[in-house]
Formats: structure tokens, C-alpha cells, sequence
């Protein structure tokens, strides 16, 4: 990837309403303009259209025209090659890791503190 | 009814269309972008209707099995795919390749994913990966350290693949 592309991704990415149309792209591939508007109550069609070139233009997502929509994918790869960039297989290894445990803490049952509850009770 | 799932993937690559698309059609060394394969046919020539399988380096699985579907060298290849260690049906692989400023642009298309199957999630984590080799392969001459760590591993580990992938139970050409 070169310097140019690469700052386009970056500049894709750093833009709240275009990362949400990409998860929006990830959970429904290849649906259409109209459907990720859906997504978006504080923006129209218009913008959320020019959010979709700008991350066209940065290999982020893919077009295809079927009749008269266009359907839209979320190309992972200049992701995965970022990622590749600056990160060994071992730390890669660690990384990935240390990502798994914090989403299963994220996601767990708030522990109960025991000894504050019993201690209230005597 | 909803169209079955398609993914896609683009990547462009500094190097000429006659070596991406070898490096996606040879049939004489290990495809490093593709899961260090190797291509086998059920006869020499890449033509449409051969029976293709992807098999270990040592011969001994045949990890995928398909069907030549469409050979336009250097500018498209497809051909059906299917896991052999899934009872899940075929999909279609295709893979597109375009002049363009700064190299060749190469869409990977996979077609009628079987939804909510172990293929379609294969698929999906596979088309990144062949894609970003298949880059590494042609601007550097190999893969890069890591995928090729993988690859020793896979060869290490080839006896940890089920036993209905030996390549014994799937003749190339054969009806299974």
C-alpha cells in the first residue's frame, strides 16, 4: 500500500459516519444505498452517499450497479494490510489474545463484591 | 427470497496481469496465495468443465474440489468451490483482474455462499488473506514471514486434517 492510499484509508476511517456505514456493510453485504440510510437518522441520502464515495475512493467499500441500485460490500483488505504493517506474528499472536479477553471481561457479569455484602449484613 | 450471500474483495497489485494471474492458475508449484495449494486437474490445461481440486503440497488431502468455470488469461479465472471437509454446496469463485494506475486490480468475487454455513464464514476470512498474499507474492517474490510460518505449521500439521479429506477419497473427475 502506498503513502497516498494508505491516507486515504486513514481519512476514510476518521469519520464516525463513515466506520458506522462500514459495520452497517459488515452485518449486511451487499445491500443498497437506501438500506444504509436507514441506519442514519441525523444524515440524508445525499451525505450518506458522499461518506460511501469517500470510502470507495479508499478501497474501503465496493460497488457494483444491478439494474438501478447500487450495491454496496465492505472490502476488508486495506484493514487487514494496516494491520499486517505494524504487527509481527508474535505480537499479532498476543494482540489477538489480549482482544479476546477483553471483550469476554466487557461482556461478563459484573462480579458481586461478597466481602462488602457480608460485612453489611453483620 | 433473498439472493444467497456474496462477498468481495479488491486489492491492487504492483506488478504485471500475466503474473497475478499465473500465481492464481499454476498447476506446477504451490499457490503461496492460496493456502500453499496445489492446483490439480483431472488432465493438463486449464479449461473450462476440468475437475480441479486444491491439494495438500504432500498430495495426500484435497482440501477443495470444483469445476473449471471460466479461463480468460490474464483478465478472469472462476471456477466452483467446495470444502471437502463440509457437507455445504458449492460456490463460485471468481477472480477479475484490470490494468489500472500503479498495477493491477484484482476483485475477488465469491458467489452463492451457502448462508450461515461453515463456508460462507471460510470464505469470508479467506478472500482477505488470499488477497493480501497474492500482493505480497508478485511485488515481493514470496509470501510474507508469517503466512510462510503458517505454511511450515500446515505441513507439520497435515495429519490433523479429518480423514475424509484424504485425497484417495475424492478420484479428481470422480463422482463423490
Amino acid at each position: 500500500m502506498n503513502p497516498d492510499e494508505m491516507d486515504a484509508v486513514f481519512a476514510a476511517l476518521a469519520s464516525e459516519p463513515r466506520r458506522r456505514i462500514l459495520d452497517v456493510l459488515k452485518k449486511e453485504p451487499g445491500c443498497n444505498v437506501n438500506r444504509v440510510t436507514e441506519f442514519f437518522e441525523d444524515i440524508g441520502r445525499v451525505a450518506v452517499m458522499k461518506h460511501i464515495d469517500v470510502l470507495e475512493g479508499a478501497n474501503l467499500v465496493i460497488s457494483e450497479k444491478v439494474g438501478r441500485e447500487r450495491l454496496l460490500w465492505f472490502n476488508p483488505v486495506p484493514v487487514h494490510m494496516i494491520y499486517d504493517r505494524w504487527t509481527t506474528e508474535f505480537s499479532a499472536y498476543w494482540a489477538g489474545k489480549l482482544a479476546r479477553m477483553k471483550y469476554r471481561l466487557e461482556n461478563a457479569p459484573v462480579p458481586i463484591d461478597k466481602k462488602k455484602r457480608g460485612g453489611s449484613r453483620g | 427470497m433473498a439472493e444467497p450471500p456474496k462477498a468481495v474483495f479488491k486489492i491492487v497489485i504492483n506488478g504485471t496481469m500475466e503474473a497475478v494471474f499465473r500465481e492464481l492458475t499454476k498447476t506446477d508449484s504451490p499457490q503461496g496465495a492460496v493456502f500453499n495449494s496445489m492446483l490439480t486437474l483431472d488432465e493438463p490445461g486449464l479449461i473450462p468443465g476440468r475437475k480441479m481440486q486444491m491439494r495438500t503440497v504432500s498430495g495426500r488431502h484435497a482440501v477443495v474440489i470444483g469445476e473449471v468455470m471460466e479461463v480468460e488469461a490474464p483478465r478472469r479465472f472462476a471456477h466452483t468451490h467446495r470444502f471437502t471437509q463440509f457437507t455445504d454446496p458449492s460456490c463460485k469463485v471468481v477472480y477479475d483482474l484490470k490494468q489500472v494506475p500503479g498495477g493491477v486490480e484484482v476483485t475477488l468475487t465469491v458467489e452463492n455462499m451457502p448462508a450461515g454455513t461453515k463456508t460462507e464464514v471460510e470464505m469470508n476470512k479467506g478472500g482477505m488473506f488470499i488477497l493480501n498474499n497474492l500482493k505480497a507474492i508478485v511485488e515481493t517474490g514470496k509470501p510474507s514471514f508469517g503466512c510462510r510460518l503458517m505454511y511450515v505449521m500446515f505441513h507439520w500439521l497435515e495429519f490433523v486434517l479429518p480423514a475424509s479429506t484424504k485425497s484417495e477419497n475424492w478420484p479428481i473427475g470422480g463422482k463423490k
